[in-house]
């Protein structure tokens, strides 16, 4: 399990600092919930229209 | 087995894991790095909050799955209601913070078919997972391969659910109630601090009534405070309460869009918040930057004090079990708008219905997955 760990952790920051380096520059980190008309934590939008 | 054989066997064994303990530091440093590098300290503040998240669960061993699982087999309240001491405290500084300083908002929901039926089906799956969404990360982090698995299919689902999502929300609901619209902000404040005071006299209520301890541990009164507190850095840090399983989403839609599919047919993934976050760095994703840093806080908690992951892997009933609890979770979390922390502890300190009535939908789902354990070789208890 210790083998399937390190290969785990590797791979996972690898993913996440290539991804970071090869996506545009977005500054302030932000949830779905900070966009207009959102209306839950991942951004769905209202039922009825505020 | 003899005396001679276990003392020579924890004599050999580390009591510090350097290999672990250093790669978990070191990826919280190069997180760190990489979001100071780009001015953003609220970013570095949400990995370091969600480190010590990690390192605070597992040391409190807090599980919000076995606390819903000792409640509903025998009545023992003292988990659940170590629970509503972090939604309480984290309450003091969401409802009227949010109600009063722009930039800063609660977890809000819409009520409706959707949320009852994510609520319900994430019920059974972390039942089955033996796990929710914080509980994955920190056992995750702890060295449990077993729940390597449940995450990876809590992955998978939560981009299924992504996909599902709005053929659910199309079945009808309306707007989230939030209670300081109505109070007030420390109207409502009062409104969800009375509102986590009767739930936990309910739960004691039952528990006597069925003769079980209602009582929390001093380890879930002195980790609830804690968690409790880092809730309110996490929200302070990031604008919003704490969640999880939108991270779980982002990272899922971005392996995927890796692979090839395509989302620019999918409704969710054209929303603002779903779409920025795919195209955008992960490390500008709030609830990742805390997932991360959660991971690696609970690594290092658990390399600092034992071998690191040094257990078998569970039977193929138990991975199976994982695999199917992960994407059940997945998936209801989507729908339900959240687990745990982002729908329960995030609704209700926020004073949004939606919280409880996730609990309430939840509750049930429970009940079946506590009666589905069994069947993949897992106790009940």
């Amino acid at each position: 399990m210790r083998k399937t760990y390190i290969a785990v952790v590797l791979l996972a920051v690898i993913a996440i600092v290539g991804d970071h380096l090869t996506s545009p520059s977005s500054g302030r980190a932000v949830s779905p919930e900070d966009f207009a008309g959102a209306c839950a934590p991942c951004g769905a939008p209202c039922p009825v229209k505020k | 087995m003899s005396t001679t054989t276990v003392s020579a066997s924890v004599s050999t064994s580390p009591r510090i894991d350097t290999l672990f303990l250093g790669a978990a530091v070191l990826a919280t440093a190069i997180l760190v790095a990489l979001v100071l590098l780009d001015g953003q300290t609220a970013s570095a503040a949400l990995v370091l909050g969600g480190f010590a998240l990690g390192i605070a669960f597992l040391k409190a061993e807090f599980s919000y799955t076995a606390s819903w699982r000792r409640f509903l087999n025998r009545g023992e309240a003292g988990g659940l209601i170590g629970g509503l001491i972090v939604i309480a405290i984290c309450a003091l500084a969401v409802v009227p913070v949010a109600a009063l300083w722009p930039g800063f908002g609660g977890a809000i929901a819409p009520l409706g078919p959707s949320l009852l039926i994510g609520a319900f089906v994430f019920g059974i799956g972390m039942q089955l997972a033996n796990g929710c969404g914080s509980g994955t990360l920190y056992t995750v982090g702890g060295g449990s391969g077993r729940m390597l698995v449940t995450l990876a299919f809590f992955i998978i689902g939560s981009v299924l659910g992504s996909l599902s999502l709005p053929s659910f929300l199309a079945l009808g609901g309306i707007n989230p109630v939030l209670a300081s619209d109505y109070l007030g902000p420390w109207g409502g404040l009062v409104a969800t601090l009375a509102s986590i005071a009767l739930a936990a006299v309910i739960m004691a209520a039952v528990a006597k009534k069925r003769g079980a301890n209602f009582m929390p541990s001093r380890t879930y009164i002195i980790g609830g405070i804690v968690i409790g507190v880092l809730c309110i850095a996490v929200f302070f840090a990031g604008g919003h309460p704490w969640s999880v399983t939108f991270g779980y989403t982002v990272w899922g839609g971005k392996i995927f869009a890796a692979l090839g599919f395509d989302f620019s047919q999918a409704e969710f993934w054209q929303w603002p918040g779903p779409k920025r976050a795919l195209t955008g760095s992960v490390l500008s994703d709030t609830s990742s930057l805390t997932d991360f840093g959660m991971i690696f806080g609970a690594m290092a908690a658990a390399a600092a004090t034992k071998r690191y992951a040094a257990t078998a892997w569970p039977p193929l009933g138990s991975l199976l079990a994982a695999a199917i609890g992960g994407l059940l979770c997945g998936w209801g979390a989507r729908i339900g708008f959240g687990c745990n922390i982002g729908a329960f502890i995030g609704g209700v300190a926020s004073g949004s219905l939606h919280g409880w009535i996730w609990f309430l939908a939840a509750l049930p789902g429970c009940m079946i997955g506590i009666r589905l354990r069994p069947l993949f070789g897992m106790s009940r208890d």
